[in-house]
């Protein structure tokens, strides 16, 4: 039986386009600050320091050589992880590991993205293999827009849908101090007016480009006890990969492909004795770069029958103050820092649990909280927090 | 707590703040190996796009593979020749220039990219043909469209120019 | 540039000779940008100094290492001082900002804790040793860049 391991401390900086303020380990040293101070610890009584960072994103290779002083590595063991899209993810399944092994009692898990200093959908591009040339610049967004057409011809999902799923995230995303992408929108209409990126994803259709970090301070029980009252345990992961760059298709209704969100999310479930989702699980931080993704993600997750997805949000059921909140925090489609954005998922999702979160704090009371990470070609990590275990 | 998001103030004039720039090629050789070195010959020489097929579940790979990412098993040599018609499954195209990192430049592709369900049922990522993009359809008849000159080809799938609609 | 693919002689192998080229900047930040516009203005070099640690460091960054301190207190240390390590490169790379062959030395300032890596110019290459005494020589023009000390010459 692995040791139990909570969540004591969170610290996140604001997310924004530029960061001209500070270079890159500077604007990590400041959630580092952050989620000490929610800690009440000094860097003295971390053991351990764990970092996600899309490297290249920002043009520079092992980040992580020049800011071991900024992230409080210092002397401290530790490494850098990067998965893709999930890598912030594998940076908190990494500290849950190495807490729950018993090897540390107080780790730190870092993520970290500056994308004023790169290019990232250029960066995107160049992790596929060069054989298939020109044209297969589009990154991450060419991707989500075929999904978006597919799940449009076979849900009956409209892009008025796409349009109140934006609606959804601005308004949570305008609740958080933190959020990046906070634009007042009032109607669909203005989402609908948003010119296209990549047809048939609009701009508003898809995720921002942010500067931020987000950090987590993990501790064993006895610990955990010691340093909060309101420890958030970490009750389950889940980690699942598939083959990268086949002719793999995201959105696919044939069934011919493997979505690694079944794969993952009925392993966690059966696990964890969760055999109605919406019922067993009180709110979901997911990672959905795309308005579309995101209704198609409540299908992968059981959150709904599929092809249905679409009806949730109709029905506001997703909603802050609904039956079963998603992304009260904005999501991914109000603020994407890469590195972080997934650690940022487990850390609002612990910020519901801890009734911490303030004015996006759902209206329902949260006891257990899902908090996803995707990436890659269709990768998927998940996290189950829970009140008290 | 770390500082929450700045209000928009009105004319704060910001101090200077540098930005140095670094922009340089970095130059690879990438070794397509033996398994994709094949579809490659096969491009060039007879104009034939070719996958090969997994000894335990019977499930064809393109292009040609080591190893079957569902068994794990060797995938050895049953070369499988694919046809070259199909249907559209998905498509999509830039309506922003995006920076191509491999060629060093922002580039407007003209060409849809799409998923095309080939007519044995395996999917085949490729580019359509430039044309009207409000008559693209999902569910369009297409065929392959190869470099006609043997000297150009050698690219392996840049061999094909695009699928166009069969019957125009 | 244009990508070439090349078939290996007597194999169904092929090589792709590609390029990854992204824009990329850095910012400096705060403390980094006064650093590089002091040597740009004023030819100061700037470093700053943990008041816990009671250390100087030169470049000037803003978290120190060791306490985990925030750093605000800019100092001017001197444009002189002491070669710590050195070598001699000769081997041409498009990285090298100037031609071969190129001395790199580590020099720690007068007032400063740290070494700071810069090149070594009119110097001898058979000359150079250890403990030796340099002093910066700034370029005539000047933009907000570490290139903007042209290199450390030998103290006469």
């Amino acid at each position: 039986m692995p040791n139990r391991v909570a969540i004591v401390g969170i610290g996140q900086t604001y997310h924004t386009t530029r960061r001209p303020d500070v270079n890159q380990p500077e604007m990590v040293a400041e959630a580092v600050r952050a989620a000490l101070a929610d800690a009440q610890l000094s860097i003295k009584d971390i053991e351990a320091v764990f970092s996600a960072n899309m490297e290249t994103f920002e043009g520079i290779f092992l980040p992580d050589h020049g800011m071991a002083a900024e992230i409080g590595a210092f002397n401290k063991p530790g490494f850098k992880v990067n998965t893709g899209g999930t890598t912030g993810g594998s940076a908190v399944v990494e500290g849950f590991y190495m807490v729950s092994s018993g090897l540390y009692d107080v780790a730190m898990v870092v993520g970290f993205e500056k994308q004023d200093c790169g290019d990232t959908t250029a960066a995107i591009s160049a992790a596929a293999t060069p054989m298939w040339g020109k044209g297969a610049a589009t990154g991450a967004i060419g991707e989500f827009a075929k999904q978006a057409l597919s799940y449009m011809e076979t849900s009956g999902a409209t892009e008025e849908h796409a349009a109140m799923v934006r609606l959804k995230a601005d308004r949570n995303a305008c609740r958080n101090p933190y959020a990046h992408l906070k634009l007042g929108l009032k109607s669909v209409d203005e989402v609908l007016q948003s010119p296209y990126l990549v047809w048939p994803l609009r701009i508003l259709d898809f995720c921002p480009q942010s500067c931020g970090a987000c950090v987590l301070i993990l501790a064993s029980e006895n610990k955990a006890k010691k340093i909060t009252k309101k420890p958030v345990w970490i009750a389950d992961v889940e980690v699942v990969h598939q083959e990268p760059f086949r002719a793999g298709v995201f959105g696919d209704p044939t069934g011919k492909e493997t979505y690694t969100q079944h794969v993952a999310c009925e392993r966690l479930y059966k696990r964890n004795g969760i055999t109605n989702p919406r019922r067993d699980i009180d709110t979901a931080e997911i990672y959905e770069p795309s308005n579309w993704e995101e209704m198609n993600l409540y299908e992968h997750f059981h959150f709904c029958e599929k092809g249905e997805g679409w009806k949730l949000i109709e029905k506001g059921i997703t909603e802050i103050e609904g039956e079963f909140p998603v992304n009260c925090s904005g999501g991914v489609l109000a603020t994407n820092p890469i590195g972080a954005t997934p650690i940022i998922r487990v850390a609002e999702a612990a910020l519901q649990i801890r009734g911490d979160a303030g004015e996006h704090q759902a209206t329902r009371d949260i006891k257990t909280a899902l908090a996803s990470a995707l990436g890659g070609p269709n990768w998927t990590i998940l996290t189950l927090l829970k009140r008290s275990l | 707590m770390a500082k929450a998001s700045p209000k928009k103030k009105a004319k704060e004039k910001e101090p200077e703040y540098i930005h140095v720039k670094f922009d340089m090629p970095r130059r690879y050789n990438w070794s397509t190996g033996r398994h994709l070195g094949h579809f490659y010959a096969q491009a060039k020489e007879n104009k034939k796009i070719v996958g090969n097929r997994c000894p335990q579940c019977k499930e064809i790979w393109v292009p040609p593979t080591l190893v079957c990412p569902k068994c794990k098993v060797e995938m050895g040599w049953d070369l499988v020749e694919l046809p070259q018609t199909g249907t559209v499954y998905q498509y999509t195209y830039l309506v922003l220039p995006l920076w191509d990192p491999h060629y060093g430049e922002k580039w407007a592709n003209p060409y849809p990219s799409a998923t095309i369900l080939l007519d044995n049922g395996v999917f085949y990522r490729h580019r359509l043909e430039d044309t009207d993009k409000d008559k693209l359809k999902v569910g369009t008849r297409v065929q392959a469209v190869w470099k006609e000159d043997y000297e150009e080809r050698g690219e392996g799938p840049a061999d094909i120019l695009y699928f166009k609609e069969i019957g125009k | 540039m244009s990508t070439v693919t090349e078939k290996l002689e007597g194999m169904d192998v092929w090589i792709y000779h590609g390029q990854i080229y992204i824009p990329n900047r850095y910012s400096a930040g705060a403390v980094g940008s006064r650093f590089l516009i002091e040597i740009r203005d004023k030819k100061r070099i700037m470093g700053t100094r943990c008041p816990t640690c009671n250390r100087v460091y030169v470049p000037a960054r803003s978290i120190c290492k060791d306490c985990f301190g925030q750093l605000d207190e800019l100092v001017e240390v001197s444009d002189k001082g002491t070669v710590l390590t050195y070598t001699v490169c000769n081997q041409p790379n498009p990285v090298q900002p100037v031609e071969t062959p190129l001395v790199y030395g580590i020099v720690q300032l007068d007032g400063a804790d740290t070494g700071f890596v810069h090149m070594l110019g009119e110097v001898d290459p058979e000359q150079l040793r250890i403990g030796m005494r340099v002093q910066a020589v700034f370029k005539e023009e000047r933009e907000a860049s570490i290139l903007a000390i042209k290199y450390f010459k030998p103290l006469a």
